[in-house]
């Protein structure tokens, strides 16, 4: 069933997978929003309008680097990639997502 | 310390997901605010502990849209409380919003560990 | 660590905003046409998928405020578009702005002028190399040596550097047919090298050098005409040809501080001048250290030399040349000096205050009448945080403003002081230059005022509640007396009542001393000052002839009654002594320090100083015969008590006995302020000599001004070579009346300030509280109040205000001006009771003052209108 009803991604979660995203290699924005949507079954949808703040802020915190190269489109497109603090901050996320949703988990199949 | 207030806030950004939580614990049965609060506590093995300063503002949002409803009681320490309590519609919700919440975490759990996934596209 | 790191790439940010823009525009393009291609791929016509795509993508304008909002320091972009706000809207009330600015830039303008000439006379800097390893080293207790003494110190190379100066030298400049008077600085030949005085043009004094001179900026632009030609110029100087071989530049301030700005600077050439010492220390030696090395060097000196009475190894100073440091040496000057700056400081600060209550008042006027504003603000969520920030950013602006107009008048004010030659016997030019000290201090000042007049409003505005505030009920109906501006203008007329007990102290100081007698004649006496070439004149007989025959040239010309020399003139120079006196009645020695002064016969007469008992000095009293004295009656009293010591003898230490020929009345030897000096006379004839300085003192029958072309042709036949200066002692007595005048001036203006600030914030609470009251009295009026009536309502507010004022001023004025007292003559008492009545007198006139325009608005309410008035 088509989610793109799904409204945007809680904030957190949004630097979180954008950064796993980036965690097999440099993307250029669009090519991290598609990879998003496919990998999740189109269960989760960033919308293009917060993209491209989210991704500068990472820049501000130093979380990604980018630099300007060709896509596969053969267009100048800007590629992001992520920093060695960007893995630290992922793990970190990662870790308390985890423990998050299994503490939502264990309340939820609670009876 | 500060872990635990990391989760109060992302309890509080994720507003469908206390919501969630209240309309789950009420399905045990009628109970205080405090008492939602301490019983999400445990549930959660004392991860997940909510603010009052969102707790009663999420019951008031819950209790207009009609998914729960409530009157004064007294308590087991024989105080004046208010409860609350499932409604049907409330019930329905629940359902709705746990479906909800489990594509959204099994969607981005598969994002955050493809292995685990189906196979991607 | 991490927030560093974010603020540098935020910074960097800042760099690139013209191309971050571009930037994002091109990386949208591209996101939007890959998804175009995307759709295109799946059928769709390439101009429709473009179009979905930019659909989808939604607004771009929105996204790029947002990624930019990434990027930004929010802080700053909050404060640009508070400021932004806050000039739009003091544009839209020009009067209001205008008012905060004008009293903040009298009150920083008055502070900043203040903190410029403290900054200038007390911290400054000589124009030496490294002002921090030269100090000024005293040896026995004195503050200069001799230069035999001086030699062998320097070459006894305990300092890397050691040189001499003597600022108090004068020479006589023959130029064509006038011969002028200058200020000369005296130096050893290593001066310049040692103290790395830099030079504007030429090249300075070098060892070895003896016949070359630097000249100030000032002399050689005011008397020299500032000649392009001016280096290799020769100047004939007390008799001698010398050589122009530097000039200094125009920032040029000498190793005495203060101002000192002589004429020029000269090698010595006599080697009785007494130098004071400079050294220059290795890098890294503290003045303790150059102490321990300079004890064993003087007393190789004392082994040296043990025919002078001094012990050079006794009572050894360093202390530093520079600013701040100096202000910790026993300077003589210093103390009080600085005390009195001291006292400016508060007094400027107390202005300020007054100034910034105003511009308070002003702000929680306007914050009440905006409170609807607020309350709307508040209630769609704008935090109160985010209002104080605002009302900040407003008294920011304001207090920027007011900042920029004082410092106008700070330049103004001190580019002024800096061209006023002060009327001083040693010249003296205060220097004082705009720089960073100055800015430094303006912006702690503005920011200071900004946050103290802020921060009353933003607290009060956004306090009240959001109902009440949006009910807009500000009805003053008279029982909430004590708001916030109440309590200001109470605050700022005790404030300046305090100011104004200091002024009016001050004045009456001024008129006191106007009205002091020096105990001589001022009214018809001329004193002529004739500075001879000391090398023409070693033979004091030669010295002599030319003051008997230039005295009675002097009694000769018309209209002159009598004319006198003298060695000292009281209120300009001055000689002390302190030794153990005995006398033939009692040989016990008893210790007294008095003025001295060698003076011809008929200075009593000339100077109209009354004998008391016994005789004045006779030609008679010569050199070789015996020695007289007079004493002034303090003197006679403490040695001789009820005697009359006339006739009797009085010894110094070990010396000769010399007779009392007769007691003078008292009078003032050193300042106007003194009481109880002692004073002793010799006879001119047997002063020690030679001395190049003379001092003729001349009693006119009639006025003494028509005699100085007379008497200036008379002495310059005697000597052409020798400089004169001749003027009536009237005029000669403004550098004794100078401090008071100066203290007058400066207090008594602060004073006025203050009470003009405090009474514009008087007038502003009146005035608004009237058109708060504007309904009331409105209805008032309609049942019946008569015109008195309603003028007692506005009277009774501003009497109420006032009379706190005084009050609690006077409270404070009582102790604040005690203080004060060390600076003032003894007859002024601070705790007067005339003082305060005065000043409470005037507040009560200009408060009265200020009442007047609101009760006329008051009486001038039409009831119909009133009761229309919302």
């Amino acid at each position: 069933m088509g989610e793109r009803t799904i409204p945007e991604l809680l904030p957190g979660t949004l630097y979180m997978l954008i950064l796993r995203t980036l965690s097999g290699g440099p993307l250029h924005g669009y090519a991290i929003a598609k990879r998003v949507k496919e990998t999740s079954h189109q269960g989760l949808v960033i919308e293009d309008g917060s993209l491209y703040p989210a991704l500068n802020r990472m820049l501000v915190k130093g979380w990604l680097e980018a630099e300007w190269g060709i896509s596969e489109n053969h267009r100048k497109a800007r590629f992001y990639r992520l920093t060695p603090e960007g893995r630290k901050q992922l793990d970190h996320e990662a870790e308390e997502f985890d423990r998050l949703v299994r503490a939502i988990q264990l309340v939820m199949r609670t009876a | 310390m500060a872990k635990h207030e990391r989760y109060q806030n992302r309890i509080e950004l994720l507003q469908g997901t206390l919501d969630m939580l209240i309309l789950q614990t009420l399905s045990w049965g009628a109970q205080h605010g405090y008492g939602i609060g301490q019983a999400i506590r445990a549930g959660s093995g004392d991860v997940l502990q909510v603010e009052t300063g969102s707790l009663y503002p999420a019951l008031h949002r819950l209790e207009k849209q009609g998914w729960i409803k409530s009157e004064w009681r007294n308590s087991e320490h024989n105080q004046r409380a208010k409860y609350y309590q499932l409604t049907a519609a409330g019930k329905k919700q629940l359902t709705s919003e746990y479906s909800r919440w489990s594509r959204m975490s099994a969607a981005i759990a598969g994002l955050m560990n493809p292995g685990e996934s189906e196979g991607q596209a | 660590m991490s927030l560093w790191k974010e603020t540098l790439r935020r910074l960097a940010y800042l760099g690139r905003r013209s191309r971050f823009d571009a930037d994002l525009d091109t990386e949208v393009e591209f996101h939007i046409e890959t998804r175009a291609d995307e759709l295109a791929r799946a059928g769709m016509p390439r101009p429709t998928a473009l179009a979905q795509a930019r659909r989808e993508f939604g607004s771009p304008a929105r996204m790029a405020e947002e990624t930019r909002s990434a990027w930004q320091f929010r802080w700053l972009e909050d404060l640009a578009a508070d400021l932004h706000y806050a000039a739009r809207a003091f544009r839209r009330n020009p009067a209001f702005a205008a008012t905060a600015i004008a009293c903040l830039a009298l009150g920083i303008g008055a502070n900043t002028t203040i903190f410029s000439i403290a900054a200038e006379v007390l911290f400054s800097q000589p124009s030496v190399r490294d002002p921090y390893s030269l100090v000024r080293v005293d040896i026995g207790g004195n503050s200069a040596s001799p230069v035999r003494e001086y030699e062998f110190l320097r070459d006894a190379h305990t300092f890397p550097g050691l040189a001499g100066e003597n600022e108090e030298m004068e020479t006589n400049w023959r130029d064509s047919d006038n011969t002028y008077r200058l200020s000369v600085v005296r130096v050893t030949d290593n001066f310049f090298d040692v103290t790395g005085i830099p030079v504007a043009l030429g090249r300075p004094i070098q060892p070895g050098d003896s016949d070359r001179v630097v000249l100030t900026y000032g002399f050689w632009q005011r008397r020299l005409g500032g000649a392009p030609d001016v280096i290799g110029r020769k100047l004939l100087l007390d008799g001698r040809i010398d050589t122009v071989s530097a000039v200094l530049p125009r920032d040029h301030r000498t190793v005495t501080g203060f101002g000192f700005s002589p004429d020029l600077y000269a090698p010595v050439t006599d080697p009785k001048t007494y130098v004071t010492l400079y050294a220059r220390l290795e890098p890294g030696t503290t003045r303790l250290a150059a102490l321990s090395r300079l004890k064993p060097a003087c007393q190789e000196l004392d082994r040296a030399y043990p025919d002078g009475n001094h012990k050079w190894a006794n009572n050894l100073h360093v202390s530093a040349v520079s600013g701040i440091e100096r202000i910790d040496t026993e300077h003589e000057l210093m103390r009080p000096v600085a005390g009195f700056f001291a006292v400016l400081m508060v007094v400027v600060g107390l202005v300020l205050l007054i100034a910034c209550a105003n511009v308070a008042s002003l702000l929680l006027a306007r914050a009440s009448s905006r409170s609807h504003e607020l309350a709307v603000r508040l209630s769609i969520g704008a935090g109160r945080g985010r209002i104080v920030r605002q009302l900040l950013a407003e008294s920011l602006l304001l207090s920027a403003c007011g900042t920029g107009a004082g410092l106008a008048i700070n330049i103004g004010l001190t580019t002024l002081l800096s061209r006023i030659q002060l009327p001083l016997p040693i010249p003296i030019q205060f220097l004082i230059q705009p720089d960073w000290r100055l800015l430094a201090y303006a912006a702690a000042v503005a920011l200071v005022c900004s946050l103290a007049a802020s921060l009353a409003p933003a607290v009060k505005g956004t306090g009240v509640g959001i109902s009440a505030m949006l009910k807009h009920g500000e009805h003053q109906l008279g029982r909430h007396v004590w708001t916030l501006r109440n309590v200001l203008v109470v605050g700022q007329l005790a404030a300046s009542i305090v100011l104004l007990c200091a002024g009016f102290l001050f004045l009456r100081n001024l008129v006191n001393a106007s009205a002091m007698s020096p105990g001589f004649d001022i009214e018809h006496t001329v004193w002529a000052y004739m500075r001879l070439v000391p090398e023409s004149y070693r033979d004091p007989a030669k010295t002599r002839g030319l003051v008997d025959a230039a005295v009675e040239r002097l009694r000769s010309l018309p209209g002159v009654e009598t004319a006198a020399i003298a060695r000292v003139v009281p209120l300009n120079n001055n000689m002390r002594r302190g030794t153990e006196v005995s006398t033939d009645l009692n040989s016990h020695g008893l210790h007294v320090e008095f003025h001295i002064n060698y003076v011809g016969p008929g200075y009593f007469q000339a100077m109209q100083i009354p004998i008391v008992t016994g005789r004045e000095f006779l030609p008679a009293d010569r050199k070789g015969a015996p020695r007289v004295a007079i004493l002034n009656q303090n003197l006679a009293r403490r040695v001789f008590g009820a005697v009359d010591p006339a006739r009797h003898f009085v010894r110094f230490g070990q010396g000769e006995t010399i007779l009392v020929a007769g007691v003078a009345k008292n009078s003032k030897y050193f300042s106007l302020g003194e009481e109880n000096a002692l004073a002793y006379y010799e006879p001119y004839d047997q002063s020690p000599g030679p001395v190049a300085d003379l001092h003729f003192l001349v009693r006119a029958t009639g006025r003494p001004e028509p005699l100085i072309p007379g008497i200036n042709t008379s002495l310059g036949q005697l000597d052409p070579t020798a400089s004169l200066e001749i003027k009536p002692m009237s005029k000669a007595l403004v550098f004794a009346m100078l401090p008071s005048r100066v203290g007058a001036a400066i207090l008594g203006s602060m004073g006025m300030l203050g009470l003009l600030l405090a009474s514009v914030g008087l007038y502003g609470v009146l005035l608004y509280s009237v058109s708060r009251r504007i309904r009331e009295i409105g209805l008032r009026v309609a049942l019946g109040a008569t015109p008195a009536g309603i003028l007692r309502l506005v009277l009774r507010q501003s009497a109420v205000l006032s009379a706190a004022g005084i009050g609690i001023g006077m409270a404070l004025a009582v102790f604040a001006v005690r203080p004060l007292a060390r600076f003032l003559s003894p007859e002024v008492r601070p705790a007067d009771l005339m003082n305060f009545v005065v000043v409470g007198a005037v507040l009560a006139a200009v408060a009265l003052a200020a009442t007047l325009s609101p009760a006329v608005r008051a009486l001038r309410v039409d009831p119909v209108e009133a009761l229309r008035h919302e």
